[in-house]
């Protein structure tokens, strides 16, 4: 990998790093475009470089990976790759390797990831200290951390199990190298979840879930109420824990990515893409271009159909049968044109390590361009309609209020951010497949743009807002696809026209020879907008480089959780389903 | 002018046609169209569909008997075919007068399409309808290739025939409305319980009650108690963490009752298999009366469980 991939920006952020704490850091290097690794001395280093990064160059905290890595030896050469690095300091040959923990930051502002490493050392019931008085959003990461490896955040001041509740015995830990992924314990019974209790006259609890009365996913859900008034909600989720970050590790790498479209039946394009993208920028490959026009097409279909489900549901949820009829019409036009795509009504099997399996043709998606038109000409009628409607208006406005001050320290994303007025979006803070080809912010217009960033201003984060975010996400997903399927239709009559040669880079959809470049026990991130915000998704590879060593999830949906607690309080009892629906989160893509 | 004329013998400019309002008369069905203002969307018969789904749409995997793979099992090949699927649901095995018997377990099978990648000659992906049993071995397709009439391959393909006979839809639709007006009164009720599935299965099964499926026409309709229901609708690998709160939801549901699975991972386990975390299938769990293959299945496909399901009770 040469410097000429890298921006200039990033070397300056490695500059900064490494003379502010060149008596804490061992190694530091640029890797993968977009990644600085900071490889600290010991854990406490790692929370001061991480502070530094969080607090001071402003990067919110993306992911935490905690990766067991007892038994691997000198495999990991981190001398090796310190050749793209300007500095080498503190190089410690003999470093004992245990497990490992990575903190992962992004910057709002550039294209740039931190990676601030850490290895505890190999003991039997290692520990760090907690992150979580100077950056909350790690309160999560540290507890799914204490379940699955064992390892102890000190200091962190919820210790009640997170991911794998009571039932389960207090020795073992999945994710650990040792763990048998067969091994089946016997359900303890009797053994209760510690709720917060809020005492005092009148206030009783209402216990909801995890089987709930709609068709949803499950979940439990705590009131403490008075009267109709929630004074606090507390969520229990990982009912459908799947294990599926230890089940990746049992498998090549073809085979996860069929795992990782199943992750979230409704985010199969995002998260497949962000799982191949990992691969593909460990082996610093580009896959060609239609391969990338086809993913983002997809892409954007999900975030159409899951909006229109959304919006259809707040619909319902505020008893208001029309809209959501109508939008859930909609919704099946668009899953038809999906199946139309791609052989499968949620998009399973779009995505392929180094390009795409499917392919569009030039009639098919004229077709489809017509049939949106239509779809966004009725949406934006039904629109119309749902805000001449008091009774509609009335229910959203001023209900589930969040701020934004929770917003930042809890590290929420997507449409969660945006309802407060945080314009943070992956596909424009880190472009990735075709969006760094387009020019989003513009593709309505100029007009367009100022009227959603004088919109943005006036978001107050209550359900309203969220609609309206939803709403213009719809709109802004078909101009994307409308962009982009104009270029792809421009190309192939041009080539039509002048019958010029192809270029392999430019027209096939896989790039075949992608595997010889993976080195073992590599890693990189791969990333994402979903529907619901940022996916994340980090892979390391085996021995083996065409084995799972790690695997870590993590969705839009485990940052955003934490804001629905918040968002229902002070709120009534019957405005729950709504601010839930509101919300659109994934109890699958939370739990794993 | 009296009530005489109005209604009884008027002239027939003035008389409004009441049937054609109100009632779905096929004749008058243009008339209708042109007096709303939406147009019904509705579709006559959700099993009736099934007719115009899309050439490439991912429906099943067909077996085809070819002569190429007759051998594959007596050289030591067939583990490799068998360990194309992630899931385990294809076998292959010699059995007698030398012929190789392969098998597919729709049940495990989550329309991957990786063995139509690696053996296009021997799996084929096809549009056709995954059908539900009440009897897990009922989802087994299986062929024999025998190697010394490979040209009468195709007489044994009992299964997959059976699969692909054209059944009259809309007759099926309407005996599903009559079974279950005899056995539940004019209704059945549906309590849905996510056994830890991906949410894929749920956004097809809640895409019943839009208004293109409209399964609430056939006397169908979700509840939102287990104690209101009598059919629970399970979904997922049942992962460790909903196994107690599906037993409880099987106890509070009255008898008689009736459990179907859906989707691959509550058929099998699907990809999720059997691990520390999931149970590997409903039917661990609980005794299953209908298994609803696919991954997820499409909206027709539940339908056409629900009418199996029926079935099974009237006998």
């Amino acid at each position: 990998m040469s410097d000429n991939l890298f921006g200039k920006k990033i070397f300056e952020y490695e500059s900064i790093i490494h003379e502010k704490f060149s008596e804490r850091i061992q190694n530091i290097y640029c890797k993968n475009f977009n990644e600085i690794h900071i490889l600290t001395i010991s854990p406490e280093d790692s929370n001061e470089v991480s502070y530094f990064i969080h607090d001071k160059l402003r990067c919110g905290l993306v992911t935490v990976i905690c990766t067991d890595e007892r038994n691997i030896e000198n495999t990991i050469d981190w001398k090796d790759k310190s050749v793209n690095s300007k500095q080498t300091i503190n190089f410690n040959k003999n470093w004992q390797y245990g497990f490992s923990l990575r903190l992962i930051f992004s910057s709002e502002t550039d294209d740039i990831f931190f990676i601030v490493t850490t290895f505890l050392p190999n003991v039997d019931n290692p520990a760090y200290p907690s992150n979580v008085v100077r950056i909350p959003s790690a309160i999560y990461y540290e507890k799914e951390i204490f379940d699955m490896f064992g390892i102890i955040a000190q200091g962190n001041p919820d210790t009640r199990k997170l991911v794998l509740h009571e039932r389960w015995p207090d020795n073992q830990f999945p994710l650990r190298r040792d763990f048998n992924i067969k091994t089946k314990n016997k359900i303890r019974l009797n053994k209760p979840y510690k709720f917060l209790k809020v005492e005092g006259e009148g206030i009783c609890e209402i216990p909801v879930g995890p089987v709930h009365a709609g068709i949803i996913e499950p979940g439990h859900f705590r009131f403490s109420i008075y009267g109709e008034n929630i004074l606090n909600l507390e969520t229990r989720l990982y009912y459908t824990h799947k294990g599926i970050e230890k089940l990746a590790e049992t498998m090549t790498l073809d085979e996860a990515l069929l795992l990782s479209e199943r992750i979230s039946g409704d985010e199969s394009v995002a998260n497949s893409m962000a799982y191949c993208q990992a691969i593909e920028r460990m082996a610093s490959i580009q896959i060609p271009k239609k391969a990338a026009q086809i993913r983002t097409i997809c892409a954007e279909l999900e975030r159409i159909w899951n909006h229109l489900g959304t919006v259809a549901g707040m619909c319902t949820d505020v008893g208001f049968a029309y809209g959501s009829s109508r939008i859930n019409i909609l919704k099946e036009k668009i899953m038809r044109i999906n199946e139309k795509l791609s052989g499968s009504r949620l998009l399973f099997g779009v995505n392929k390590i180094g390009g795409v399996k499917i392919d569009f043709k030039p009639e098919t998606l004229g077709l489809i361009l017509a049939d949106l038109s239509q779809i966004l000409q009725d949406f934006d009628n039904l629109v119309k309609s749902l805000h001449n409607t008091s009774s509609f208006m009335d229910r959203l406005k001023g209900t589930g209020i969040i701020s934004s001050q929770d917003v930042q320290a809890l590290g929420a994303n997507g449409v969660i951010a945006r309802c407060v007025g945080i314009d943070i979006d992956t596909r424009k803070n880190h472009p990735y497949a075709y969006y760094q080809y387009i020019d989003l912010e513009n593709i309505q217009g100029i007009v367009d743009k100022i009227a959603y960033e004088v919109e943005l201003k006036k978001r107050k984060g209550d359900v309203l807002s969220r609609f309206e975010v939803r709403v213009v996400e719809i709109t802004h997903s078909v101009h994307i696809i409308k962009k982009i399927a104009t270029d792809i239709l421009d190309k192939s009559t041009k080539q039509e026209l002048h019958n010029t040669p192809q270029t392999q880079n430019d027209e096939g959809l896989v790039i075949d020879n992608l595997k010889n470049h993976l080195q073992p026990y590599d890693s990189a991130l791969g990333y994402s907008e979903s529907h619901r915000g940022q996916t994340i998704h980090w892979v390391m590879l085996g021995k083996d480089s065409n084995k799972i060593f790690r695997y870590k999830i993590r969705t839009a949906s485990f940052c955003n959780w934490p804001l629905i607690e918040l968002a229902v309080q002070n709120n009534i009892i019957p405005d729950f389903p709504l601010i839930n629906k509101s919300f659109d989160l994934s109890y699958s893509g939370n739990d794993l | 002018m009296n009530e005489k004329n109005v209604f009884g013998k008027g002239s027939k400019k003035n008389r409004i046609d009441y049937k054609g309002i109100l009632g779905p008369n096929p004749k008058n069905r243009n008339k209708n169209e042109e007096i709303l203002s939406h147009k019904r969307v509705t579709i006559p018969n959700p099993l009736k569909e099934l007719h115009t789904t899309s050439e490439n749409y991912k429906g099943k995997i067909n077996i085809i008997p070819s002569k190429d793979f007759c051998d594959y099992e007596a050289s030591g090949k067939g583990n490799e075919i068998e360990n194309i699927c992630l899931s385990n649901a294809i076998r292959v095995r010699n059995i007698e007068n030398n012929s190789t018997q392969v098998t597919l377990d729709n049940a495990k099978c989550f329309l991957c399409g990786r063995c139509e990648e690696a053996y296009s000659s021997l799996f084929r992906m096809e549009k056709n309808l995954n059908p539900p049993a009440k009897n897990k071995k009922q989802l087994i397709d299986s062929v024999e290739l025998e190697p010394q009439h490979p040209n009468t391959g195709s007489k044994n393909l009992s299964l997959n025939e059976k699969n692909s006979k054209v059944l009259d839809y809309e007759q099926i639709g309407n005996e599903l409305k009559e079974r279950i007006n005899s056995l539940f009164g004019r209704s059945l009720a549906i309590r849905q319980v996510d056994g830890g599935s991906c949410n894929g299965c749920e956004i097809e099964i809640t895409a019943l009650n839009n208004p293109i499926y409209d399964i609430e026409r056939f006397g169908v309709h979700f509840v939102s108690s287990p104690r209101h229901a009598d059919v629970l609708l399970v979904t997922g690998p049942v992962s460790r963490n909903m196994v107690v709160a599906l037993k409880k939801t099987y106890q509070a549901t009255p008898n008689p009752k009736i459990v179907i699975a859906v989707g691959a991972c509550a058929c099998s386990g699907g990809i999720f298999g059997d691990t520390y975390a999931t149970s590997g299938g409903v039917d661990t769990i609980l005794p299953v009366d209908m298994y609803i293959p696919g991954c997820p299945p499409r909206p027709e496909a539940l339908i056409y469980g629900l009418l199996s399901t029926m079935n099974k009770i009237h006998h």
